[in-house]
């Protein structure tokens, strides 16, 4: 191409961003019905009688009826919510809050301090993500202090959490038990595993917002067939968490969108260390870590446009802080490192086992275990019912801190949440321990004071060069959250955490 | 035969009983508890022992097992299940719907399954050997043999899919009325009837072809009575009674035998209940929900020994 | 044992052992028999069937022929090893309640009763949320399952023949116990025990399957038809065959089975439409 077609080219393609149908937003029509269903499990599902509260609404998509004092959206950036500003003290320690003001919740009352700190009250002692919250202090009608235990640079995504929503002030026993929030709709009425239907909130304050009448949730944990026969048979204008194994056959179904998040959850594989366990030894680790060939496993399982190549860390695409893995699958070097090992004629690994958290979790390590049979390494697996997270996973019965060679979900968060689940206590890590370790932890320690969010990132990068190296833990691969929705179907934005998807600005022409 | 009856009655009790120590033993024996299984991985990975065991406290879970068993006991024998572990719900309120539901639709399988297959295992006793009977049995055989996550999901496909004339996914409230939930059931009550239905067409040919060898049939043949007099007033009753205790552990068996219609089709049934119970480690609601399938096993097993007894002469007089 | 052959050639009869055979020969010689390893991603994603791949292919890449082939291998030799643990063992303890009587017989007696007012699914899920998805859990359970039932059968036969005169004359002439229910009475009860075998393994086909449906059973990547409709049934709309093909396997198994059972109850003389098709 010379400099000349490439202006034309160039000027084309302006010509065809400026092209009315594509610069001028089509205007949300207002009014209808929005169905959706959700094919991801809820394991704090609710029952009869609090489903409405926000650590059990049925679809863990709490902002329908709730808000929470941030936002963090797809890029893993911060919004304000409820809050409108907050401000650390010098040390991170204490976080002045600024509340939006003129909030009504669904029962017609202002929101204001009182109200966070009943709210935060509960979730300090009842969700391990505010632990680290060890006062809230009010300092105005719509102004608060929080006071942390430990200093945290990262703060503000804690406050983004889905758990830790705004309720009316009650007390302990009895708040969030109404389902009344700010939220934009209002819940009309719950089956707590089935389904759930909302109103518009008319006094939501984002103003003109939301734009359907009526919000109707279906839950279809797992259960992918049904959701997409609802889909085909016009029960549903949208499918949440679809599978990505049916991502072809997709373009099949006439008038069907795809969405695609920037990530989403990734599948992690524990390497216990204990003593005599084969993964003490990090030549085997590492061996496991070249051999598996994970460009395959994207290709095969995610079909490229859903899936992303992990970097044995916790954090994912939708991450900046996010090193793209920079070692090759290598089965030579694989193969010598097992040599030197012990195991030249190569090695059977014990059983893994792993769950279908999500449908394509049992494609993912059959690709997997197929993939390491080159180097020589036999990896049995074992698909377990998906019910909880522990138990055919830790062995600490008597507290030997055992762990099984076994699978677990990973999330999307921010890196102080992410990077610290590496830490040398945490079954995810295998007990982690060692000089890198120790190097690893400092780095960590270095970055929830750190102010800098570029210093930061440059200590967080570290953290994952020493992961890469170290592979205390493998994650080979993750999914790009992928919704579907009817063609008539506006403003549906996906999100790397399944749970943060909103629903005020969807609407049907 | 009173006495009879109330040895059967007492022994059922005892059956019961013994269901529910079963129940609670092996869930004891289960690894993990409610509070663990109640957790994401992302939420657990940043608790520690001492933060699980301040939880377990606070829900009850550190009580020794014999206790709870007890307490559970004493309880249930009033009448009150107790709540949820994690929820703290009412166990009544969590599968009073769902049973509900499950009665519902196997009462309707029922209804469709035992006329039918009385008159198929009628029509292929009648013409024993010929075409009807061959039909009729390699056509129950073949319904039987079909897996019902198979045949469900075909059903879905033709008439949900291709044919859009019935919903393929229930999304009813589970506490609809039953006219909305039977509205949408004709493809599961479909699909259980297929699967379900040879083993009473085989008893019910089976039982005709006795009556109609019997010596009263011959006797009322000889006496120039119609044919179809013969079948509706000798050999009828006759093969009915027979069949009727397999029709009560019928439709007994279908009260867990439904799981799979409601996983196919999210029907809001019991079965379901059931094994989220077990998966959350929700020991009062498995209780609950195992204590009232074996009461319902036991009275229809009671109830048709009753009829039997009522029913037919000769069992009375043993 | 007494067979009568005219029984054996019946066309259904025909069928059934024909059925049978077949899936025991692709069962025991698939290895041999498959183009490929069931396990190796050896094609396209969902390859529709006809050319290399002769029934296509999974989501995978592997060759759906091959793993259908050795989908019954797993299957059969789980159900086979549960469903003859649950029969010698339930006709054992059937003939002991039928000769002793009393406390034993009443002991085993309550115990088919709880088993049969225990919901079915609840035993199954207890069972494989506690103790995994291994080959010897799943054996073990079938033989649970089917082990109650059978007691109650064969007690029922070896109670008609405790009464018979035979049996009394050789009590009378003081016969060991042990020499009376081996010469006697177990001779006598194989028929039943034959046919409640084929009949129970059509039953154990099913439950597993159905267990493997629902995500209770063989794990992958074990190739399983259970496992197979649930893998396929996502993409039952554009890939019909996905859960078609596993489907007739079960399907032509469980009826090779069932007619194979009546067959052999026929030949032996028994009533088989008294039995337990399509009952636990």
């Amino acid at each position: 191409m010379n400099r000349r077609e490439m202006i034309a080219a160039v000027g084309a393609a302006l010509a065809g961003l400026a092209a009315p149908e594509a610069l001028a937003q089509p205007k949300p029509k207002r009014g209808g019905k929005f169905v959706y269903t959700n094919l991801y499990p809820n394991n704090r599902m609710g029952d009869a009688k609090n489903g409405r509260h926000p650590y059990h609404l049925l679809d863990i998509n709490t902002r329908s009826a709730f808000n929470g004092l941030a936002f963090v959206n797809d890029r893993l950036q911060v919004e304000p919510e409820l809050a409108t500003a907050w401000t650390p003290s010098a040390d991170l320690k204490a976080w002045d809050i600024q509340l939006r003001e003129g909030v009504v919740f669904h029962n017609g009352r202002d929101m204001t301090a009182d109200d966070v700190i009943a709210s935060f009250a509960f979730h300090q002692a009842r969700t391990s993500f505010a632990r680290q919250i060890a006062k809230v202090e009010k300092t105005g009608t719509h102004k608060v202090r929080m006071h942390l235990a430990k200093p945290n640079s990262e703060f503000p995504f804690i406050l983004g959490e889905y758990q830790l929503m705004i309720m009316p002030a009650a007390p302990l026993e009895t708040i969030g038990l109404d389902g009344i929030g700010t939220g934009p709709f209002r819940i009309v009425d719950l089956d707590p595993k089935r389904r759930l239907v909302m109103e518009r909130n008319e006094r939501y304050w984002r103003k003109g917002l939301p734009h359907v009448d009526r919000l109707e949730v279906a839950s279809s944990p797992g259960r992918m067939e049904s959701a997409l026969n609802g889909f085909r048979g016009g029960q549903f204008d949208a499918v949440l968490g679809v599978d990505p194994g049916i991502l072809p056959e997709l373009d099949r179904i006439p008038g069907t969108v795809v969405s695609t998040a920037l990530s989403g959850d990734q599948a992690l594989m524990i390497l216990p260390k204990h003593e005599g366990s084969v993964f003490a030894d990090k030549r085997i680790r590492q061996a496991l870590a070249l051999a598996i060939d994970r460009e395959k496993i994207v290709r095969i399982v995610y079909g490229t446009k859903t899936g992303w190549v992990g970097n044995d860390s916790h954090l994912t695409p939708s991450n900046p802080e996010f090193l793209p893995v920079t070692f090759k699958r290598d089965v030579a070097k694989a193969k010598r490192l097992l040599a030197e090992a012990g195991h030249p004629n190569g090695i059977t690994l014990p059983t893994f086992y792993f769950t279908a958290s999500w449908p394509e979790v049992p494609r993912v390590f059959q690709v997997l275990a197929q993939s390491v049979k080159e180097a020589g390494i036999t990896l049995p697996i074992e698909q377990r019912p998906s019910d909880g997270y522990r138990d055919w996973r830790v062995e600490d019965k008597a507290r030997t801190r055992k762990h099984r060679f076994a699978y677990g979900p990973a999330g999307v968060r921010n890196p102080g949440v992410s990077l610290y689940r590496m830490r040398p206590d945490n079954n995810e890590s295998g007990y982690w321990s060692g000089a890198a370790c120790e190097k690893y932890m400092k780095l960590y320690d270095e970055a929830v004071v750190e102010p800098d969010p570029v210093k930061r990132k440059f200590l967080y990068v570290q953290m994952q060069q020493i992961l890469a190296d170290e592979v205390p833990a493998i994650h080979p691969a993750g999914r790009r959250n992928m919704l579907i929705h009817k063609s008539n179907v506006h403003g549906l934005e996906n999100h790397s955490q399944f749970w943060s998807i909103r629903f005020d600005e969807v609407w049907k022409a | 035969m009173a006495r009879a009856f109330l040895r059967r009655l007492a022994l059922s009790l005892g059956v019961v009983w013994l269901v529910t120590v079963l129940v609670f033993v092996s869930t004891e024996i289960l690894p993990g508890d409610a509070l663990q299984v109640s957790l994401t991985a992302d939420e657990a990975a940043q608790m520690t022992e001492d933060d699980f065991a301040r939880r377990r406290a606070e829900l009850g879970l550190d009580r020794p097992a014999p206790a709870r068993y007890a307490g559970w006991l004493l309880a249930a024998a009033k009448g009150d299940f107790g709540t949820t572990i994690i929820g703290k719900a009412d166990v009544t309120e969590v599968i009073a719907y769902p049973l509900r539901n499950s009665v519902l639709l196997c009462l309707v399988t029922a209804l469709v399954a035992i006329p039918a297959a009385l008159a198929i295992g009628i029509a292929a006793a009648y013409w024993r050997g010929r075409a009807p009977d061959f039909a009729a049995s390699s056509g129950a055989i073949l319904g039987y043999s079909i897996p019902e996550f198979a045949s469900g999901n075909f059903l879905i496909l033709c008439f949900a899919i291709w044919v859009p004339v019935f919903p393929a996914v229930i999304t009813a409230f589970t506490k609809d009325p039953p006219s909305v939930l039977l509205g949408a059931a004709f493809l599961p009550v479909l699909t259980v009837v297929i699967g379900s239905i040879a083993h009473l067409v085989r008893l019910v040919r089976a039982g005709f072809i006795e009556a109609l060898n019997s010596d009263y049939v011959e006797r009322a043949r000889l006496a120039g009575a119609s044919r179809l007099r013969i079948i509706l007033r000798h050999a009828l009753p006759a093969s009915v009674i027979p069949a009727l205790n397999s029709a009560a552990l019928y439709v007994a068996g279908l009260l867990s035998g439904i799981i799979v219609v409601e996983k196919v089709f999210g029907y809001p049934g019991l079965g379901l209940v059931l094994i989220n119970a077990v998966e959350k480690r929700e020991v009062a609601v498995v209780q609950a929900v195992s204590l009232i399938a074996a009461v319902i096993v036991v009275a229809m097993n009671l109830l048709a020994d009753a009829a039997v007894m009522a029913l037919d002469p000769r069992a009375r007089s043993r | 044992m007494r067979i009568d052959p005219f029984a054996l050639r019946k066309p259904a009869a025909l069928l059934g052992l024909a059925l049978v055979a077949i899936h025991l020969v692709l069962a025991l010689f698939s290895p041999w028999i498959a183009p490929f390893d069931p396990t190796e991603l050896v094609g396209g994603r969902v390859d529709p069937p006809g050319g290399e791949f002769l029934l296509g292919t999974d989501a995978l890449g592997r060759d759906y022929l091959s793993r259908l082939l050795h989908g019954g291998r797993m299957a059969l030799f789980v159900t086979f090893t549960g469903v003859v643990a649950a029969v010698t063992a339930g006709s054992l303890a059937g003939i002991a309640a039928a000769w002793f009587g009393g406390t034993l017989d009443d002991v085993l007696m309550r115990l088919c009763d709880v088993k049969l007012a225990l919901p079915g699914i609840l035993f199954v899920s207890l069972f494989i949320t506690g103790f995994g998805e291994s080959f010897g859990v799943l054996v073990t359970l079938i033989g649970l399952v089917y082990f109650p039932g059978v007691i109650r059968i064969v007690r029922a036969q070896a109670l008609t023949q405790v009464n018979l005169g035979y049996v009394k004359a050789a009590q009378l002439r003081g016969e060991s116990a042990f020499s009376i229910i081996a010469r006697e009475i177990l001779p006598n009860t194989l028929d039943v025990v034959y046919v409640e075998f084929a009949i129970r393994m059509s039953h154990a086909v099913l439950l597993l399957s159905t267990m493997s449906y629902l995500g209770l059973g063989l794990s992958p990547p074990t190739p399983d038809w259970g496992l197979m409709v649930s893998e396929g049934v996502g993409q039952l709309a554009f890939a019909p065959w996905l859960v078609l093909f596993p489907a007739v396997f079960i399907s032509t198994l469980v009826i090779g089975l069932n007619f194979g059972a009546e067959a052999l109850a026929g030949a032996l003389g028994l009533d088989a439409s008294r039995g337990h098709v399509g009952g636990t």
